[in-house]
């Protein structure tokens, strides 16, 4: 027995430092969940902090937090219901592109966004949107309009999330329906140009069914991601005039927590939506083995 | 091959249609360098689309002569560069380790990482963590809890486990023990890999703003995206404006009253923003192997 651990020694000593980085940065943290039932303040030690039962779950009965519910489930179903066809159908449109170039320029210039920062393009909508010189501004004030503040009402929040998340994402996403159409044998297109179906035709009977498997893989990953919605894109857009409309679930849990030092609250609200993510993906794979006959693990 | 007439007209639409999506993804990145080249207050003013209208270096000058952009620059630089090749290297070594079928508790091992994909503590648990590491208001919280990638190692598992076992058992025939299977077969076999995995990595570094805007409060360990986030908000420009260097600059330009906080600001945005346009067409060939061989399922 201790023979076969020392055969691979040199096996073990590599995968330690891993280990012990998921040790310290993942396990421990979740051991440290029990904070959401302490009365915890920084500087003092987890341990010693007195139980509180279910004294931080109070924010359930804060309506501001179902306030929160509620805009990160708009802004993540809003977001998927434009973001999920998006890329298919930018896919399609490329993969008709038929000179070879041009192709290749769509792509890597569709790719592009993805390697930004929300921050640069939150100042992207700002150089465009601001109520002294913005161009979309001009344009209004030349057609005779009044000036809109986009990023500072409640009504235009939201679309600018989405727009925002179209214009960076989905390039980048078309990279796995353009592979699977490359794997479409094409004796499928000859044999149909034969029996004279014309482009749409093709598309709709060869393409389409030739990129399902890969339409359902990522339609089944999306899913868990529909209670968290991006703090990273979120908040560089967030001021005092929208927080109405775009205050979400880690929004709420940075400001309370980080922020205000409810430590116990923040992690309380952490807690539940992870229980919830968890099951969401749990619930996927099940979801995922029915209809792909394998799971994702 | 001929087209009939309905395909011709679709092809015109098509190719409008993406000719206008590549439009919109780089007329921004122009609009932004043209402000950024243009006199403030006659760009406030309208009139600048594609070319600056009062051309002026005075907005870099104030950007680069900035010491506290300066600085965040070499905090992004340094994460950068030690994120990447630090975390490639954990990354490889778990993955290469693992890759060894016979490995006793390999699944066990495997158990434990792959949990941690499932399921985490949270923000709060993790910043308490993190503070009691003591790495809260220094480099290195940039640099561990990053470190190892669960995704990237299973990305790197996969595509190990691809490499034909006859080269590794041969290699271990003549003699060679993992490290060296690992520096002379693996690591040079993986290099397309290692680039596309390095290069996520490396961005992932270089655009987080996030861990600078809640781990760190010091203002000299603050990297560039962070900057450029509080810097968002920001009313007035004595958040650029505060350093004595940029004093001088103003007093020998005396253009003061020209200078916007918009103009600085899309200065910022292009110096943070080049760096990645000017490498990304060489590695694009890299990315997209990675993405492909990343979303084949382990």
């Amino acid at each position: 027995m201790y023979a076969k651990f020392y055969k691979y020694r040199w096996q073990y000593l590599m995968i330690l430092p891993g280990v012990l980085l998921l040790l310290l940065f993942s396990y421990i943290p979740m051991a440290g969940i029990q904070v959401a039932f302490r009365d915890f303040q920084l500087g003092t030690s987890i341990w010693n902090s007195s139980w509180v039962g279910l004294g931080n779950f109070t924010f359930l009965q804060d309506p501001q937090f179902l306030t929160v519910v509620q805009n990160t489930l708009y802004i993540s179903v809003l977001k998927f219901i434009f973001g999920f066809p998006a890329p298919i159908l930018l896919a399609l449109l490329i993969n008709e592109v038929t000179r070879p170039v041009f192709k290749r320029f769509v792509q890597s210039v569709s790719y592009l966004p993805h390697f930004f920062s929300w921050i640069v393009v939150a100042y992207i909508l700002q150089s465009f949107l601001t109520l002294d010189g913005g161009l979309v501004n001009q344009i209004i004030g030349k057609a005779g309009g009044e000036p809109v503040f986009f990023l500072g009402s409640t009504e235009w929040f939201r679309p600018m999330v989405i727009l925002s998340s179209l214009w960076k994402e989905t390039g980048w996403n078309t990279i796995l329906y353009l592979a699977a159409i490359t794997t479409i044998d094409p004796q499928l297109y000859e044999s149909a140009k034969v029996e004279g179906a014309g482009k749409l035709a093709q598309i709709r009977h060869i393409t389409i069914p030739g990129i399902l498997p890969t339409i359902s893989i990522v339609l089944i990953l999306s899913i868990p991601s529909l209670i968290t919605v991006g703090m990273d894109q979120i908040y560089p857009l967030m001021n005092s005039a929208n927080q109405g409309v775009a205050d979400v679930l880690d929004t709420y849990i940075i400001r309370n927590g980080l922020q205000q030092g409810y430590f116990g609250m923040a992690t309380a609200v952490g807690l539940l939506s992870s229980l919830i993510s968890l099951i969401l993906v749990v619930s996927t794979n099940q979801l995922s083995r029915k209809i792909n006959g394998e799971g994702l693990w | 091959m001929k087209l009939s007439r309905g395909e011709t007209i679709a092809q015109y639409i098509i190719v409008v249609v993406l000719a206008g999506m590549c439009l919109s993804v780089l007329y921004p990145f122009l609009y932004m360098l043209a402000i950024s080249l243009n006199d403030g207050a006659s760009a406030a003013k309208g009139g600048v689309y594609l070319w600056p209208k009062n051309f002026t270096l005075i907005n870099y000058e104030i950007v680069l002569g900035n010491e506290i952009i300066r600085q965040s620059y070499l905090i992004t630089i340094a994460r950068t560069v030690i994120g990447t090749f630090g975390g490639l290297i954990v990354t490889l070594l778990v993955a290469f380790g693992l890759s060894y079928r016979g490995l006793p508790l390999r699944s066990t091992i495997l158990g434990y990482i792959l949990l941690t994909m499932l399921f985490n503590g949270g923000l709060v648990p993790f910043y308490i963590q993190l503070n009691n590491l003591g790495l809260v208001n220094t480099f290195w919280v940039y640099i561990f809890p990053g470190l190892f990638s669960v995704w990237n190692m299973f990305v790197m598992l996969k595509f190990i486990q691809g490499i034909p076992e006859a080269l590794i058992e041969s290699a271990e025939l003549d003699g060679a023990g993992p490290v060296r299977t690992l520096v002379q077969i693996v690591i040079p076999l993986s290099q397309p890999m290692l680039a596309a995995l390095g290069l996520f990595t490396a961005v992932g570094h270089w655009n987080d703003w996030f861990a600078g805007a809640f781990f760190v409060t010091r203002q000299n360990l603050i990297p560039v995206q962070t900057f450029l986030q509080q810097l968002l908000a920001a009313q007035d420009l004595s958040a650029v404006l505060g350093s004595n260097t940029n004093q001088e600059a103003l007093a020998r330009s005396s253009q003061m009253q020209n200078i916007t906080l918009m103009s600085i600001k899309m200065a910022v945005v292009m110096v943070s923003a080049i760096p990645i346009l000017c490498v990304y067409p060489f590695l694009q060939k890299y990315f997209v192997k990675g993405v492909l061989v990343g979303s084949v399922k382990g």
